[in-house]
């Protein structure tokens, strides 16, 4: 199926924020949409460049809990910063005429849970997750069930 | 043999150090440790059939490689220019005073004592002085949920100090080992071509990994690029150590904000990498060299402690830092660990060092066991004394809920 069609039937709107925001600012954000995983980073025009896991962020401010460190999350942690620096620059996206099925298997490989659509001028359309996906896949599973019972 | 060794070490290492941990409440390092000794060729190893450790050379240089990229790619400019005069100043002075009171102690006592090697030795095992174990600071502030100024400090000291004690290893190493007559070509050569190719391989690596979405891929390319140019180093004559801390700096510098991906795979390796350090360095045990030389071990072990005690009051008030840190800094940098350890075992297999690098991993290896006990009580102690134990968040005043 395509990407726009997909979304006209399950449309979900993205959780976004703008780069030069805190991580608190964030944090915040996603903790009020709390079934997104994903908050995707806006340049002033209004661009996506970039993406926030909810793991990422709860890792940076959780970070006092935990009794491990790599050096890199020990600078991390004592040097916080706004959310440019700490988001992820290589966004998968899909554009609206795409089959999802050709791009499922790369968001997979990098543990998105969440897969941003985005129109040619890389602004965000809506998003399609993957936990939709699979709602979808077990109910079309159920349905042939049902069908091959009958 | 060599690979069944590797694979037993590995395993009961791990678990050594784990039960160690978890019954005794020592850090897994000792139990790292006090296993490779078990297989040293004069206890349990000699009746193995093993007389030669010399094997696990290219294993340590590899290994020195992961370390190094790591370290190299820890922090970001921006992120280093954020750290403040405190921690910078801090870090300076407890590097410095380490290297210069190891150098004059350990020097001085080379002539008073006769059988102590003499100044190249004192400089090289100073230049190993400063290096410390973030894990060791880490689970101590874990434990005692500080968190204040002295904290942060701690903790950005850790991170960033092996960096320097890297840099001064190789730059003592290219002035040691370049021999008389042509020192000078040749330590330049070290160092320039180090860091001019680990700067090329890092952004040959960091625009390779854009094109890979796949983190085994990634891996294979990050990995292959520290060994690579860890050969590189062998065959051209450079330092290898710069070269890596480059290629991760350089990494960490062309990926922009997204470093993550360039790192989070090879951190996976990093305990790893620790356990065949220390249980290697477990394996260099040797009795009568401990026994023989315990006074030097003392030495080098009171004049690190002085040196980082001392240079890190000095430096921290000299840059300004709160008075609560300048009293205390000090104290929560005594752990030594597997930067050390790893330094050590590469002096060891070197030709240059064919007579003192046992020496140096038993002074290395005898001194991590001290400082990995005595270094946590003395954190706790300075951590205590700044009034920051038990400050961190939601649980602060909720001990024992």
């Amino acid at each position: 199926m395509k990407a726009s069609k997909w979304l006209k039937r399950h449309p979900v709107e993205a959780v976004t924020v703008g780069r030069d925001e805190s991580l608190l600012q964030a944090a915040r954000q996603l903790l009020n949409h709390p079934e997104t995983r994903d908050i995707y980073v806006l340049n002033e025009a209004q661009e996506v460049c970039g993406h926030l896991s909810f793991r990422r962020l709860a890792g940076l401010f959780l970070a006092h809990q935990r009794p491990t460190h790599t050096r890199r999350q020990l600078i991390e942690r004592i040097t916080p910063s706004t959310v440019r620096e700490y988001m992820d620059e290589h966004v998968l996206c899909v554009r609206p005429d795409e089959r999802i099925s050709d791009v499922l298997h790369q968001h997979m490989e990098r543990r998105v849970e969440d897969i941003p659509v985005v129109n040619d001028d890389a602004q965000i359309l809506g998003v399609i997750r993957v936990a939709d996906l699979l709602r979808a896949a077990i109910e079309e599973e159920q349905a042939e069930t049902r069908t091959g019972d009958a | 043999m060599e690979i069944l060794l590797i694979g037993i070490l590995l395993l009961a290492g791990l678990a050594f150090g784990t039960l160690g941990s978890h019954y005794f409440g020592v850090p897994r390092v000792v139990g790292y440790i006090l296993l490779g000794m078990l297989f040293a060729p004069d206890l349990l190893g000699g009746a193995l059939g093993i007389d030669a450790i010399e094997w696990t050379q290219p294993m340590v240089s590899v290994a020195l490689g992961i370390i190094a990229y790591l370290i190299g790619g820890s922090a970001s400019l921006t992120q280093l220019k954020r750290l403040g005069w405190g921690i910078v100043g801090s870090t300076f002075g407890k590097v410095t005073g380490a290297v210069l009171v190891v150098f004059l102690v350990v020097g001085l006592g080379g002539q008073l004592i006769g059988d102590i090697p003499g100044w190249t030795f004192a400089l090289v095992i100073a230049a190993i002085a400063p290096t410390t174990a973030p894990a060791a600071i880490v689970a101590v502030v874990h434990q005692y949920r500080a968190r204040g100024p002295l904290t942060t400090t701690l903790l950005g000291m850790v991170a960033i100090d092996d960096a320097l004690g890297i840099m001064i290893f190789s730059v003592v190493l290219a002035i040691v080992g370049g021999g008389a007559g042509h020192a000078l070509p040749v330590a330049l050569w070290d160092i320039g071509g180090a860091i001019i190719t680990g700067i090329i391989v890092g952004f040959l690596a960091e625009r390779l990994s854009r094109r890979l979405h796949e983190q085994e891929l990634r891996l294979v390319v990050l990995v292959g690029s520290i060994v690579f140019l860890v050969g590189l180093s062998e065959a051209w004559g450079f330092s290898a150590l710069l070269a890596s801390m480059a290629l991760g700096f350089s990494a960490r510098y062309f990926s922009g904000a997204t470093s993550e991906r360039l790192f989070e795979p090879v951190e996976q390796l990093e305990e790893l990498v620790f356990v065949l350090f220390f249980t290697f360095a477990g394996m260099h045990f040797k009795p009568d060299v401990v026994i023989n030389y315990a006074p030097l071990i003392l030495l080098y072990f009171f004049a690190r402690g002085a040196g980082l005690i001392g240079g890190a009051m000095i430096g921290a008030r000299l840059a300004g830092a709160p008075r609560v840190v300048a009293q205390n800094v000090g104290f929560g940098m005594l752990p030594q660990g597997g930067v050390a350890i790893g330094l050590a075992l590469l002096l060891a297999g070197s030709p240059r060092f064919a007579d003192t690098g046992t020496l140096i991993v038993n002074i290395v290896t005898a001194t991590t066991l001290l400082t990995e006990s005595i270094g946590s009580l003395s954190a706790r102690f300075g951590l205590r004394r700044a009034g920051e134990v038990n400050q961190s968040g939601w649980e602060k005043g909720h001990e024992g809920e």
